[in-house]
C-alpha cells in the first residue's frame, strides 16, 4: 500500500526474491498438475508480478496470481481448488466474487479423469455393447441393415462391406477400420466471401502497392494496374453430437466422425451433449485420433444419460452461437430427436440457430429406417427449421452427410415445394458417385432411404412439406 | 522476456501516477470508473510489469471502457483498433500513400530531378495506422492501445500482433523494425466468439470481468447518469439484476443499465413502475423474444420482486 517502489526498489525485491522463486514454482506445477496450461515463464512472471503487488492480503495474492497464471475462464476454477489447497480458502467477502459461480461457463476439461470410466472412448467397457448391439432392434435398422451390406451390385470388398454397415453393427476391430475410411471423406462446407483480399486478374479493386511497383520499372508510369478480388473461405462447421442412452450405438462411430471433422481444418467446432453441452473442439485436436478420443470421453461427463436437445441448443445459442461461432455457420447435428424435455423448446432454440446459421443439417440415424416416421417429439419440433434431414448411419450414408454439408446454398428460401423433393437431388447426382453402387431400398416414399434411393439427395424438403408445414 | 523492472522515463512516470492498486483503484474512480480488488490488480500488473491485458466479459461490462478509463488516468491518448474479419496490416499498422508517391514520381519526371526509390519510401509517404500510432507516440507517459474485439480478426492477424505483444515492435520491410519508445499500454479484449491462439494468451496477462454486486451497479449508473435519483438508481439495478437471472439471451449489461436509466430520467420517472418499465424496455433488452420472457413474467414482479 504505502510502500513506494519507487523509493527503494532494490531493498522490495530482495527480501521477496529470497523465497519467491520457489513459492512460485510449485504453485505452477500443482496447477499445471490440475490441468491449467503453464509455460515455464509463467512462474518467472509470477515471481516479479509479486515483487510489484505486495500481496498484503491472500485476496490480492489469489488476483495476482490468477491475472498472471490464468489465461482463460474455464481454467479458473481449477485455479481456485489449487489455491485454496495450498493457502487455504480464499476470503470470499464482496458479493462480486459469489456471482463468478454463476456466470462463469462450466469449464469442459478440467474435471479429474477418473470420474469417467463409464465413457466409450475406455473401449473395453463398451465393447460387450458394441458386440450385442444388433440385438435389440430399435426401430427395425438392423434388418434394414442386412438389405445393406448384402447388396449384389456391392463390391464384396472388406471396405464396401464396412461402408455400407449400419454403425449400431460394428464390431469394435470394425470401428478402428471405419476411422481410416472416414477421414477420406470431404467435408468441404460452401464458400464465403471474406473482407480479406488477394491479388487476382479479373479482381474488381486496384492493388496500388503492386501497380506503383510494376510503375516504377516503367518510369513511374502505372501502365498495367495490378487487381485484387476478394478472397474466399470455407465457412464454419459446427457439428453437434447428441451422446445420450438413445444415441449409444452410434455415439462412438460419430465421435470418430467428429474427430475426422475437427481435423479437417480450422474451421471446425465439435460439441458432444446429453443432459449437458461439452465443447469438443480442443480436445478432439492433435495427431492422434485414439487419443483425443479418449481425451474426448473423458471431457463429457453425460454419456448415456437422458437427452435434453433443447437445453443443449439453449446453451450452444447462448454462450458459443449468439457470439458469433454459428453465424454463418454449416451447423450438423446428430441425434435421433428423443427429448426427455420439452419439445417446444427445441422448435425455439432451432428457431434461433436457423436465425444465425447458413445450413443447418440433422443427422438422425433413424432415417435410415424404412418404416421411419418422424415420432420423436424433439424432431418434430425442428424439422421445420433443418434444412437438410439425413441418416448418416453407415459409412455410406455418412457421404450423404458430406454432400448435404457442402450443398451450394438453396435452401430454405428456395426449398422446392411439395411432392418435388426429388429435383434438388438430381442435380447432386454426379457428384455422388462413389456411393451410388447400391440399389434403392423398396418403400422409400416417407423417409430418406439410407443414402441409396432415388431421392438420397440428401435432404427432405418435400418430406418436409408433407409433414411439418 | 522485458526485465524486471522497466526503467526510462515512461516508467517513471505511470510509477509516479500508479504507486500501488489502491491509488490505480482510486484514480479510475476519478474517471467515473469502478473496478473491484481483481481488475484493479490486473490493470495495475500490466501497467506496471508491463504486460498486455486480455480482457473477456460479457457484453457490455466495461471492457473497451476501461482501456478508455486507463487512458484518461494516463492522460493519455487512446488509439483504438476495431477488428474485424479480414483486417491486415494495411489497415491495422500501416500503409505507404500511394497516390501521392505516384505525384512525386511526375513531379520529379517533369522537372528533370532524380527521385531514388529511398525517397518515395520515407516517412513522409507513410500513412499512420493505429498500432503504428501508438508506437510511434511520443510520450511523455504511453499511449494506452485498445485492440478491440480481437477475437474478430481472423487468426492470421492475431500471429501478425505476435511481435508487437511480446516486444512492442513492428517491422515495415521498406523501414525494417521500428520500436517503441514509449511502449503502449495494450489492452486486448475478446468476445470469446473463438478460442484465440494460445500464443497470444501467453504474451497476455488476463482477467475475466464480471457483472458487479448489485450495490456497486447502483454506484456505476449513478455516476453516469447525472442527476438520477438513487431510489430509481437502486430499483434500476435490482431489475436489471432480475433480468440477467432470469431466462433471457442476451442478459443485459452495465451498459444496458446505464441507457435504461438514462432513458427513464429523461421522461422525468421518479420511481419504476409497471407502465414506466413498459415504455421503456427496448433500451435495456433489444429482443422482442427477451422482451415477451419478461412481460410474461410481470412487469409488476420485475420492479419489485418477491413472488
Amino acid at each position: 500500500m504505502a510502500d513506494a517502489p519507487a523509493s527503494d526498489p532494490a531493498f522490495g525485491l530482495e527480501t521477496i526474491q529470497l523465497d519467491l522463486p520457489p513459492l512460485a514454482a510449485a504453485f505452477s506445477r500443482r496447477l499445471h498438475d490440475a490441468g491449467v496450461p503453464m509455460t515455464p515463464e509463467r512462474p518467472a512472471d509470477l515471481a516479479r508480478a509479486l515483487t510489484l503487488v505486495r500481496p498484503v492480503t491472500r485476496r490480492r495474492l489469489y488476483f495476482t496470481a490468477r491475472s498472471v497464471l490464468v489465461s482463460d475462464l474455464a481454467h479458473a476454477r481449477a485455479f481456485d481448488a489449487v489455491f485454496d489447497s495450498i493457502f487455504g480458502d480464499r476470503p470470499r467477502e464482496g458479493s462480486e466474487h459469489s456471482d463468478d459461480a454463476r456466470t462463469a461457463p462450466a469449464p469442459p476439461d478440467e474435471r479429474p479423469r477418473s470420474e469417467h470410466r463409464t465413457s466409450p472412448g475406455g473401449s473395453a467397457q463398451r465393447d460387450p455393447r458394441a458386440h450385442a448391439a444388433p440385438a435389440p432392434p430399435r426401430e427395425g435398422d438392423a434388418d434394414e441393415d442386412g438389405v445393406a451390406v448384402d447388396v449384389p451390385l456391392a463390391m464384396a470388398s472388406d471396405e464396401e462391406l464396412l461402408a455400407g454397415k449400419s454403425f449400431d453393427a460394428l464390431e469394435p476391430h470394425e470401428l478402428a477400420q471405419l476411422y481410416r475410411l472416414m477421414s477420406r471423406l470431404e467435408l468441404a462446407t460452401p464458400l464465403r466471401r471474406t473482407r480479406r483480399r488477394e491479388r487476382g486478374r479479373r479482381g474488381q479493386h486496384v492493388d496500388m502497392r503492386r501497380t506503383l511497383r510494376a510503375g516504377m520499372r516503367t518510369a513511374g508510369e502505372p501502365i498495367r494496374l495490378a487487381r485484387r478480388r476478394r478472397r474466399v473461405a470455407r465457412r464454419r462447421l459446427v457439428m453437434l453430437c447428441d451422446i445420450s442412452g438413445s444415441m449409444e450405438p452410434y455415439a462412438r462411430a460419430y465421435l470418430q466422425f467428429l474427430t475426422c471433422a475437427a481435423g479437417s481444418g480450422p474451421h471446425a467446432e465439435a460439441f458432444v451433449f446429453a443432459t449437458r453441452l461439452t465443447r469438443l473442439t480442443r480436445a478432439l485436436a492433435g495427431r492422434h485420433p485414439e487419443r483425443a478420443l479418449q481425451r474426448a470421453a473423458a471431457a463429457a461427463p453425460d454419456w448415456s444419460s437422458g437427452t435434453r436437445i433443447g437445453d443443449a441448443l439453449k446453451e450452444f445459442n447462448d454462450r458459443h452461437g449468439r457470439r458469433g461461432m454459428a453465424r454463418g455457420a454449416v451447423v450438423v447435428i446428430l441425434s435421433d430427436g428423443w427429448e426427455r424435455g420439452d419439445p417446444m423448446v427445441v422448435g425455439r432454440e432451432m428457431e434461433r440457430l436457423a436465425r444465425l446459421a447458413h445450413r443447418i443439417v440433422w443427422v438422425n440415424p433413424r432415417v435410415g429406417a424404412n418404416e421411419f416416421s418422424v415420432r420423436a417429439g424433439g424432431m418434430v419440433a425442428a424439422l421445420p427449421h433443418c434444412d437438410a434431414l439425413v441418416s448418416g448411419h453407415s459409412l455410406h450414408a455418412l457421404g450423404e452427410v458430406a454432400d448435404a454439408i457442402g450443398a451450394p446454398s438453396w435452401d430454405r428460401r428456395d426449398a422446392p415445394a411439395a411432392g418435388s423433393g426429388a429435383q434438388p437431388a438430381a442435380e447432386l447426382d454426379d457428384e455422388q458417385e462413389p456411393w451410388a453402387s447400391a440399389t434403392p431400398v423398396p418403400g422409400s416414399s416417407v423417409a430418406m432411404p439410407s443414402g441409396h434411393g432415388p431421392s438420397r439427395g440428401n435432404t427432405t424438403p418435400g418430406w418436409l412439406t408433407d409433414d411439418g408445414r | 522476456m522485458s526485465p524486471p523492472e522497466v526503467t526510462g522515463e515512461a516508467a517513471g512516470e505511470v510509477r509516479r501516477l500508479v504507486p500501488d492498486v489502491e491509488t490505480l483503484a482510486q484514480r479510475l474512480a476519478g474517471v467515473d470508473y469502478l473496478v473491484d480488488e481483481g481488475l484493479a490488480t490486473s490493470i495495475f500488473l500490466s501497467l506496471r510489469l508491463p504486460q498486455p491485458l486480455l480482457l473477456e466479459g460479457e457484453a457490455g461490462v466495461g471492457k473497451t471502457e476501461a482501456a478508455r478509463s486507463l487512458a484518461a488516468v494516463l492522460d493519455t491518448p487512446l488509439i483504438r483498433l476495431q477488428c474485424y474479419e479480414g483486417i491486415d496490416a494495411a489497415e491495422a499498422l500501416y500503409e505507404w500513400n500511394y497516390p501521392r508517391q505516384l505525384l512525386s514520381i511526375r513531379l520529379a519526371d517533369s522537372s528533370g530531378s532524380t527521385l531514388r526509390e529511398e525517397d518515395l519510401f520515407g516517412s513522409g509517404y507513410l500513412i499512420r495506422r493505429p498500432l503504428l500510432r501508438a508506437l510511434e507516440h511520443p510520450g511523455p507517459r504511453p499511449a494506452v492501445l485498445l485492440i478491440d474485439e480481437i477475437d474478430r480478426a481472423d487468426d492470421d492477424f492475431e500471429a501478425f500482433l505476435l511481435e508487437l505483444l511480446a516486444e512492442a515492435t513492428v517491422t515495415i520491410p521498406e523501414l525494417g523494425a521500428i520500436t517503441a519508445t514509449h511502449p503502449p499500454v495494450i489492452v486486448l479484449t475478446s468476445n470469446r466468439t473463438r478460442d484465440l491462439h494460445d500464443a497470444v494468451k501467453r504474451r497476455c496477462l488476463y482477467h475475466w470481468i464480471d457483472y458487479p454486486s448489485a450495490r456497486r451497479e447502483v454506484e456505476i449508473v449513478r455516476r453516469r447518469v447525472k442527476g438520477a435519483s438513487e431510489t430509481l438508481a437502486v430499483q434500476v439495478a435490482d431489475a436489471v439484476s432480475r433480468m440477467r437471472d432470469s431466462d433471457v439471451q442476451k442478459p443485459p449489461g452495465i451498459a444496458e443499465a446505464i441507457d435504461w436509466l438514462a432513458a427513464l430520467s429523461l421522461l422525468g420517472v421518479e420511481r419504476l413502475d409497471a407502465a414506466a418499465v413498459n415504455l421503456t424496455l427496448g433500451s435495456v433488452l433489444k429482443y422482442d423474444e427477451d422482451q415477451e420472457v419478461i412481460r410474461a413474467a410481470g412487469l409488476e414482479q420485475l420492479v419489485h420482486g418477491g413472488g
